[in-house]
């Protein structure tokens, strides 16, 4: 599309294990070709609010998922949810919580938060593929995001037509 | 002078009524924040039982199964076998794990009695178990059953581990019948509901045995599951402040009966009743 450093998906994950086998799960999926791994919560929301080490990043070539696991250090999962929600310029942002977790509370707090879907890691690994791909096949393949115009537009909240 | 001295005594009652009431008032209290505080840690502790004992297992899961996949085809062949028998053990823990978690959210799902209708819940599970049933020939015999005033969503996970054992425990037979029915209590008229099997049964000196956690009756190689679901359905009809109950004899198949307790004026003595268990 642009000649960017455009980026497919930020995995958000602080185990080693977990960030092995999720990027083995993409990788066989062949979806997603371009991911950057974050280690905590707060790498995070430098890396997506360009700022800190990533002071370099745009706004403009933000990540088309975010794959955000809960239980992180230093800033948790749902403080990094709520706060990408909360500011126009990462709103729009496809944020997809993958955790072992399906306690009710984290997914009515996921959700109440703006959450785009909560997903827990199955056990079998088969399974865990399985959803990833499909994970990574809707929101970069079929979904539709807006653009960068239009996603400037939005969070200037004018409503003017294109 | 005499009257006035009698006011001033039943003042002092009062007095010291009061008092009392106040006193105990704060003993509630007190007791209730502890309460409080035992609950939230069993709910910390469920939840790290979810979240903290789930990772390593899929790890295990994951790791083994690259494992066989990506250097299988340079293992001797018994190792294959162990790798198989790996995967097999995390599958079961890992429903272990999930009716653990289950059975401890039934205790602090809090009851939510409604007049309910269980022949459609009872319809809607037999579609859901059609997977166990495919290649059998399974008769379900579900009768008219009484409305009932229940929490319809725990009720459902009571009929949903009994039909899925009865489908388990029949899967021996050429034809499979499976029967769910009420009858009326004796006593005091409350609804009896049934759910009997021809499957193969149990020896009813190990009936005690039957609703205790993790206990089971047949070898897993036999027939898999991991002794929790029948707990589950205790906690849930102990919940409701009703009893649940089995017959069996080997060979000839099980029934399963139990009751709901007697709707909202009952329910707080029977619950604390049957709180024991």
């Amino acid at each position: 599309m642009m000649n960017t450093p455009e980026l497919d998906i930020l995995l958000v994950e602080d185990n080693q294990d977990d960030m092995d086998l999720a990027l083995h799960a993409l990788q066989r999926g062949q979806i997603a070709n371009r991911i950057f791994v974050v280690r905590d919560g707060e790498e995070a929301l430098d890396f997506l609010f360009c700022r800190g080490k990533y002071a370099e990043r745009s706004f403009d070539h933000p990540p088309k998922l975010v794959l955000l696991d809960l239980k992180l250090p230093k800033v948790d999962g749902m403080e990094v949810l709520k706060q990408l929600k909360a500011d126009d310029r990462t709103k729009t942002i496809p944020i997809v919580i993958l955790t072992s977790s399906k306690e009710e509370r984290d997914l009515v707090a996921g959700y109440n938060l703006g959450a785009n879907s909560f997903i827990q890691k199955p056990v079998d690994f088969d399974q865990f593929r399985e959803t990833v791909k499909q994970v990574g096949l809707y929101w970069l393949v079929i979904n539709q995001p807006p653009v960068i115009d239009d996603r400037k537009r939005l969070a200037g909240a004018s409503h003017g037509d294109k | 002078v005499v009257a006035f001295r009698d006011v001033t005594q039943s003042k002092a009652d009062e007095r010291e009524i009061r008092l009392l009431t106040d006193e105990l008032e704060e003993r509630v209290i007190e007791r209730t924040a502890q309460l409080r505080v035992a609950n939230q840690e069993l709910e910390s502790f469920s939840y790290s039982v979810s979240h903290d004992l789930r990772a390593p297992l899929r790890h295990i899961a994951g790791f083994s199964k690259m494992l066989a996949e990506e250097y299988g085809a340079g293992l001797a062949p018994g190792a294959q076998h162990y790798l198989d028998r790996i995967q097999a053990g995390t599958q079961k823990m890992g429903l272990l794990i999930d009716e653990l978690l289950n059975l401890a959210r039934v205790g602090r799902h809090s009851l939510n009695r409604q007049s309910a209708r269980l022949n459609p819940i009872i319809a809607d599970l037999i579609t859901i178990l059609e997977p166990d049933m495919r290649g059998r020939e399974v008769k379900w015999a579900v009768a008219d059953l009484p409305g009932v005033e229940c929490d319809p969503v725990l009720v459902r996970q009571i009929f949903q581990n009994l039909m899925a054992n009865a489908l388990k425990f029949t899967r021996s037979r050429t034809e499979t019948v499976i029967e769910i029915c009420a009858t009326q209590k004796q006593e005091d008229g409350q609804p009896v509901f049934t759910v009997r099997d021809n499957g193969i049964g149990f020896n009813m000196k190990y009936v005690d045995k039957l609703f205790g956690v993790f206990q089971r009756l047949h070898r897993a190689e036999d027939f898999e599951g991991t002794g929790i679901g029948l707990a589950t359905v205790q906690r849930i009809v102990q919940k409701h402040g009703g009893e649940v109950w089995a017959e069996g004899e080997e060979d000839k198949g099980a029934a399963f009966h139990f009751t709901l307790g007697a709707g909202k004026n009952r329910e707080a003595k029977s619950d604390g009743a049957k709180a024991g268990g």
